[in-house]
């Protein structure tokens, strides 16, 4: 009984997943793929949970979701109409090339799984309560991968700065500033 | 009398070396008493040297110094050796002693030029590498030393390089010299091959012994024959003497009259062993020089540069030095380059002084009348003279006499035709030399030579360090012919006795005979010169010989049309056929195809990201298909 | 393990990728070409987390964070980037761009 809620709830979230990530790509405005790609992170979260990952839902709900996503909506709305650019770009050729090339990529990956499938990727291991949970996560960000996790803060500030300066106004615009400051 | 020398040797060397590496932190003046003062250096070591073999037995007199060994490849080893023993003690004493005068000369001739410190380096450098040559003690040291006077000969022979026809006759002057050097290479390469060594010992011991075969030391002679023909200026390979008066005044005189062109005499005289075994090619070095002072005799009685009258005059008197040594007279031969060295430098020197007089004018038909303008000019150019023509009691009396007696002791139909084609030389020496003597310096004066330079009319004929070095050089031409009395003493013949035997001995009835006769020619000849002057008439009256003569018995022509034009023609056709289209013609293509492969591929830089990313993601695609595949 | 079995998720992420990839070679608006990223990226995350479930080390969920705080970083400045642009009032298209050629 309980698997097969299970298997319900993965299939739902899954088709979600799939659905809201094609909206993304399809999508005309700017603002629909973004609400699309809060879905599919919406369902993706489901889906680790059903992994066990119960921290990294969390984190993808959190970060990505409210932080992340947040960000670029802020953006579109900064844009506003500006955002509105051609569907696809490119010569016909390409475009077909890229649709293949996609699908040629899909195609191989989903053979590479489902020739294991039977195998090594069934034997799923044994976890206990502490998979996934914050306490592991935190001991492992702090003996075994903690070069990483030095990096990662690393990479954020420069992150951060990076943002700063793009944001920041350049010399003519604070001259035209000025400008029509002066002006009555 | 090793330590003097090394002094000799490298006291040039280091002066040389001074001027070069001060530039022009020194004066000219400076460099030229530099350069002066280090040859003189040299001249004091080879005194010392000289007297202190002097005082040795005649046996003990050659000694070998080695410095360091050089050359070491295989079972060929040679060292940085000097030979000295009489006869290269000779030469040093000629090359440090003439040379300090002609360069002591030269401060009073160059002055005043714009490039006079580099003319002084190259004097120093020139007495460097003649000194090199003749105290070499094997025989590559020799060849270094030759090589490197040819050098020097081509440096001062271009010194006034913004002349055209300077820098020809440099060229032409080196060209001939390095097919000279080019054969004595061919010799060495036969010596090394065959006796394995190039010290002079051993070739010589492997060429009196008779080790080396007929064949062997007949090719080996024929190629110093050929070296010693091209430096030395002997036809066949005489063309560029003339033309090397393109130098100045004192390069001619030591360069082209003194030393560098007697070297060749020298090297006949230091490797005679092997000319002794190579009989035919030691007459043939006497018969090349009596077909060049023929020659050249009757060519210089139609020349009208000063310059070139006593050019010709020192290719026809090195012939004769020839001639010595093709008979075996080495110590006559080198008596006559030792008394030669002073009269015909003393003859270029005071030409020089006529020359400097008269601004630059080399004409000597726009001579005359010089004599009572300048006096002293006027006596040491007689004395000169006629030291040449061999007048006794002057130096050129008592050595080419010497010769020729000894071409008649030698005897046989060789003998007797060096002796009669010797006797006629004297004769042509009196003709070309009073010829000379009296357009210069008698009758009337010619228009443009009746306002003397102005500079000089404060300081007579000349400053003093040009007049000194000709006053002792006249000085010596008078008085060194006394040291060869026949059959009242011969110092020099014994010096060198040991050193180079003598293969005929003239008694002293053949000398005073030959003497006799040879003085009576060339007073006739010179009396011949008198008349025809007296009347105002050429010796070679105008027709076909005098044509004949004017271009030199049409040599350069024939070398031109032989050698150079298909040469050129040559070296045109490979350019246009093979260098042009093959070698630039490959490089070009290389270049183009680079371009052409270049743009071809930057043609994939679209710039459109779009499609880069394609291209990564296909990249990726195939590369997860072939991990797919290969597992 | 309760539900469908690991093969299920990694087709899932292998699926999310290739759209996002479609995605990425196909749209012109920066900002479109930047959400299909992060598509792709997110894609990547479940396989992650996939594996780690498979073999029980969490070192799989540990990356996927790392990969998440990347992402951040990533989208921060790629707005900057498009905020800029869209300030000098530059089209934003991302085939306008072709300064990059050879």
């Amino acid at each position: 009984m309980g698997n097969v809620v299970v298997w319900v709830i993965w299939l739902v979230a899954a088709a979600a997943c799939l659905f809201t990530g094609v909206r993304v790509v399809i999508a005309t405005s700017p603002f629909s793929s973004a609400l699309s790609l809060i879905g599919n992170l919406a369902s993706l979260a489901t889906l680790y949970l059903l992994a066990s990952g119960e921290f990294i839902a969390a984190a993808q709900i959190l970060v990505y979701a409210g932080a992340v996503m947040v960000m670029f909506l802020f953006v579109i709305a900064y844009l506003g109409g500006r955002a509105d650019a051609p569907w696809a770009g490119g010569t016909k050729l390409i475009q077909a090339a890229s649709v293949v090339t996609a699908s040629a990529l899909m195609a191989v990956t989903l053979v590479a799984v489902m020739l294991d499938a039977g195998g090594r990727l069934s034997d799923e291991s044994d976890v206990d309560r502490a998979f996934g949970s914050p306490a592991e996560m935190g001991r492992l960000f702090l003996t075994d991968h903690l070069l990483a996790f030095e990096i990662t803060s690393i990479v954020l500030l420069v992150a951060a700065v990076g943002g700063v300066v793009l944001g920041m106004r350049s010399q003519a615009e604070a001259l035209a500033d000025a400008e029509e400051a002066a002006q009555p | 009398m090793i330590f003097g020398s090394w002094v000799c040797l490298l006291a040039p060397l280091v002066g040389f070396l001074a001027i070069l590496l001060a530039g022009t932190r020194i004066t000219r003046r400076q460099a030229g008493i530099l350069s002066t003062t280090s040859v003189f250096v040299g001249f004091a070591g080879a005194l010392v040297a000289f007297f202190d073999a002097w005082g040795r037995e005649p046996e003990e007199r050659g000694e070998l110094t080695t410095a360091w060994t050089w050359l070491k490849a295989g079972e060929l080893e040679v060292g940085l050796e000097l030979l000295i023993d009489p006869l290269s003690l000779v030469m040093m004493l000629v090359v440090t002693g003439i040379g300090g005068l002609i360069v002591l000369y030269s401060n009073g001739y160059m002055a005043g030029d714009d490039e006079e410190r580099r003319y002084f380096a190259y004097m120093a450098f020139f007495v460097f590498s003649m000194l090199l040559l003749v105290m070499g003690g094997n025989l590559l040291l020799l060849l270094v030393g030759w090589g490197l006077v040819g050098l020097a000969s081509y440096l001062l022979i271009g010194f006034h390089h913004e002349r055209a026809s300077a820098v020809a006759a440099a060229k032409k002057a080196f060209v001939i010299n390095a097919l000279g050097d080019a054969l004595l290479a061919l010799a060495f390469f036969l010596a090394i091959a065959k006796v394995g060594s190039l010290d002079f010992g051993v070739v010589f011991e492997a060429a009196e012994s008779g080790e080396l075969s007929d064949t062997v030391a007949t090719l080996v002679a024929l190629g110093l024959l050929g070296g010693a023909v091209a430096k030395s200026a002997q036809i066949p390979f005489h063309t560029w003497l003339p033309d090397a008066m393109e130098g100045p005044t004192p390069v001619s005189a030591l360069i082209h009259a003194a030393t560098m062109v007697t070297a060749g005499v020298y090297l006949i005289c230091r490797t005679h062993p092997v000319f002794e075994a190579a009989p035919e090619v030691q007459h043939l070095a006497a018969i090349l020089g009596l077909i060049t002072l023929l020659v050249a005799g009757v060519v210089a009685l139609v020349q009208w540069d000063i310059k070139r009258v006593i050019a010709y005059s020192t290719m026809s008197q090195i012939g004769y030095m020839f001639v010595g040594a093709g008979v075996g007279a080495y110590g006559f031969a080198m008596f006559h380059l030792v008394t030669h060295a002073f009269f015909k430098a003393l003859l270029f020197l005071a030409a020089g002084l006529v020359i400097h007089h008269l601004s630059g004018e080399q004409d000597i038909r726009k001579m005359g009348g010089l004599r009572s303008s300048m006096r002293f000019t006027h006596l040491t150019f007689l004395v000169g003279t006629l030291a040449l023509v061999g007048i006794p009691p002057l130096s050129g009396f008592w050595s080419k006499d010497a010769i020729l007696a000894s071409t008649l002791a030698e005897g046989g139909v060789l003998g007797w035709v060096l002796y009669v084609g010797g006797l006629v030389g004297a004769l042509l020496t009196g003709l070309y030399s009073l010829r000379l003597y009296l357009l210069v310096f008698h009758g009337e004066p010619a228009a443009q030579a009746e306002a003397p330079h102005a500079e000089h009319a404060h300081h007579g004929e000349g400053p003093r360090s040009m007049t000194i070095p000709v006053a002792v050089l006249a000085v010596g031409s008078a008085v060194a012919g006394l040291l060869g009395i026949p059959g009242v003493w011969h110092p020099f013949e014994d010096w060198l006795h040991d050193v180079a035997e003598p293969l005929v001995e003239p008694s002293t009835r053949q000398e005073w005979l030959t003497s006799g006769l040879a003085v009576t020619l060339g007073v006739l000849g010179a009396l011949l010169a008198w008349r025809a002057f007296k009347a105002g008439r050429e010796l070679v009256p105008d027709g076909a010989v005098r044509t004949t003569l004017e271009h030199k018995l049409w040599f350069d022509e024939l070398y031109d049309t032989v050698f150079s034009r298909p040469g050129q023609a040559i070296a045109v056709t490979l350019r246009d056929r093979f260098e042009t289209p093959v070698v630039q013609g490959g490089l070009d293509e290389v270049a183009e195809g680079t371009l052409r492969g270049a743009a071809a591929t930057s043609a994939a830089q679209s710039g459109l990201l779009r499609t880069y990313a394609l291209a990564i993601t296909i990249s990726v695609a195939v590369l997860a298909l072939v991990f797919l595949v290969v597992r | 393990m309760m539900g469908p079995g690991i093969p299920w998720y990694l087709a899932i992420s292998a699926m999310l990728f290739s759209i996002g990839v479609a995605g990425v070679l196909l749209r012109r608006s920066p900002l479109i070409v930047l959400l299909s990223l992060e598509l792709m990226l997110n894609a990547a995350n479940l396989a992650f987390v996939g594996f780690s479930r498979l073999f029980g080390e969490m070192d799989g969920q540990v990356f996927a964070l790392s990969v998440m705080a990347v992402a951040a970083a990533e989208v921060c400045v790629g707005l900057g980037l498009i905020v800029a642009m869209a300030r000098r009032n530059l089209a934003l298209d991302v085939d306008a761009f072709t300064e990059l050629r050879g």
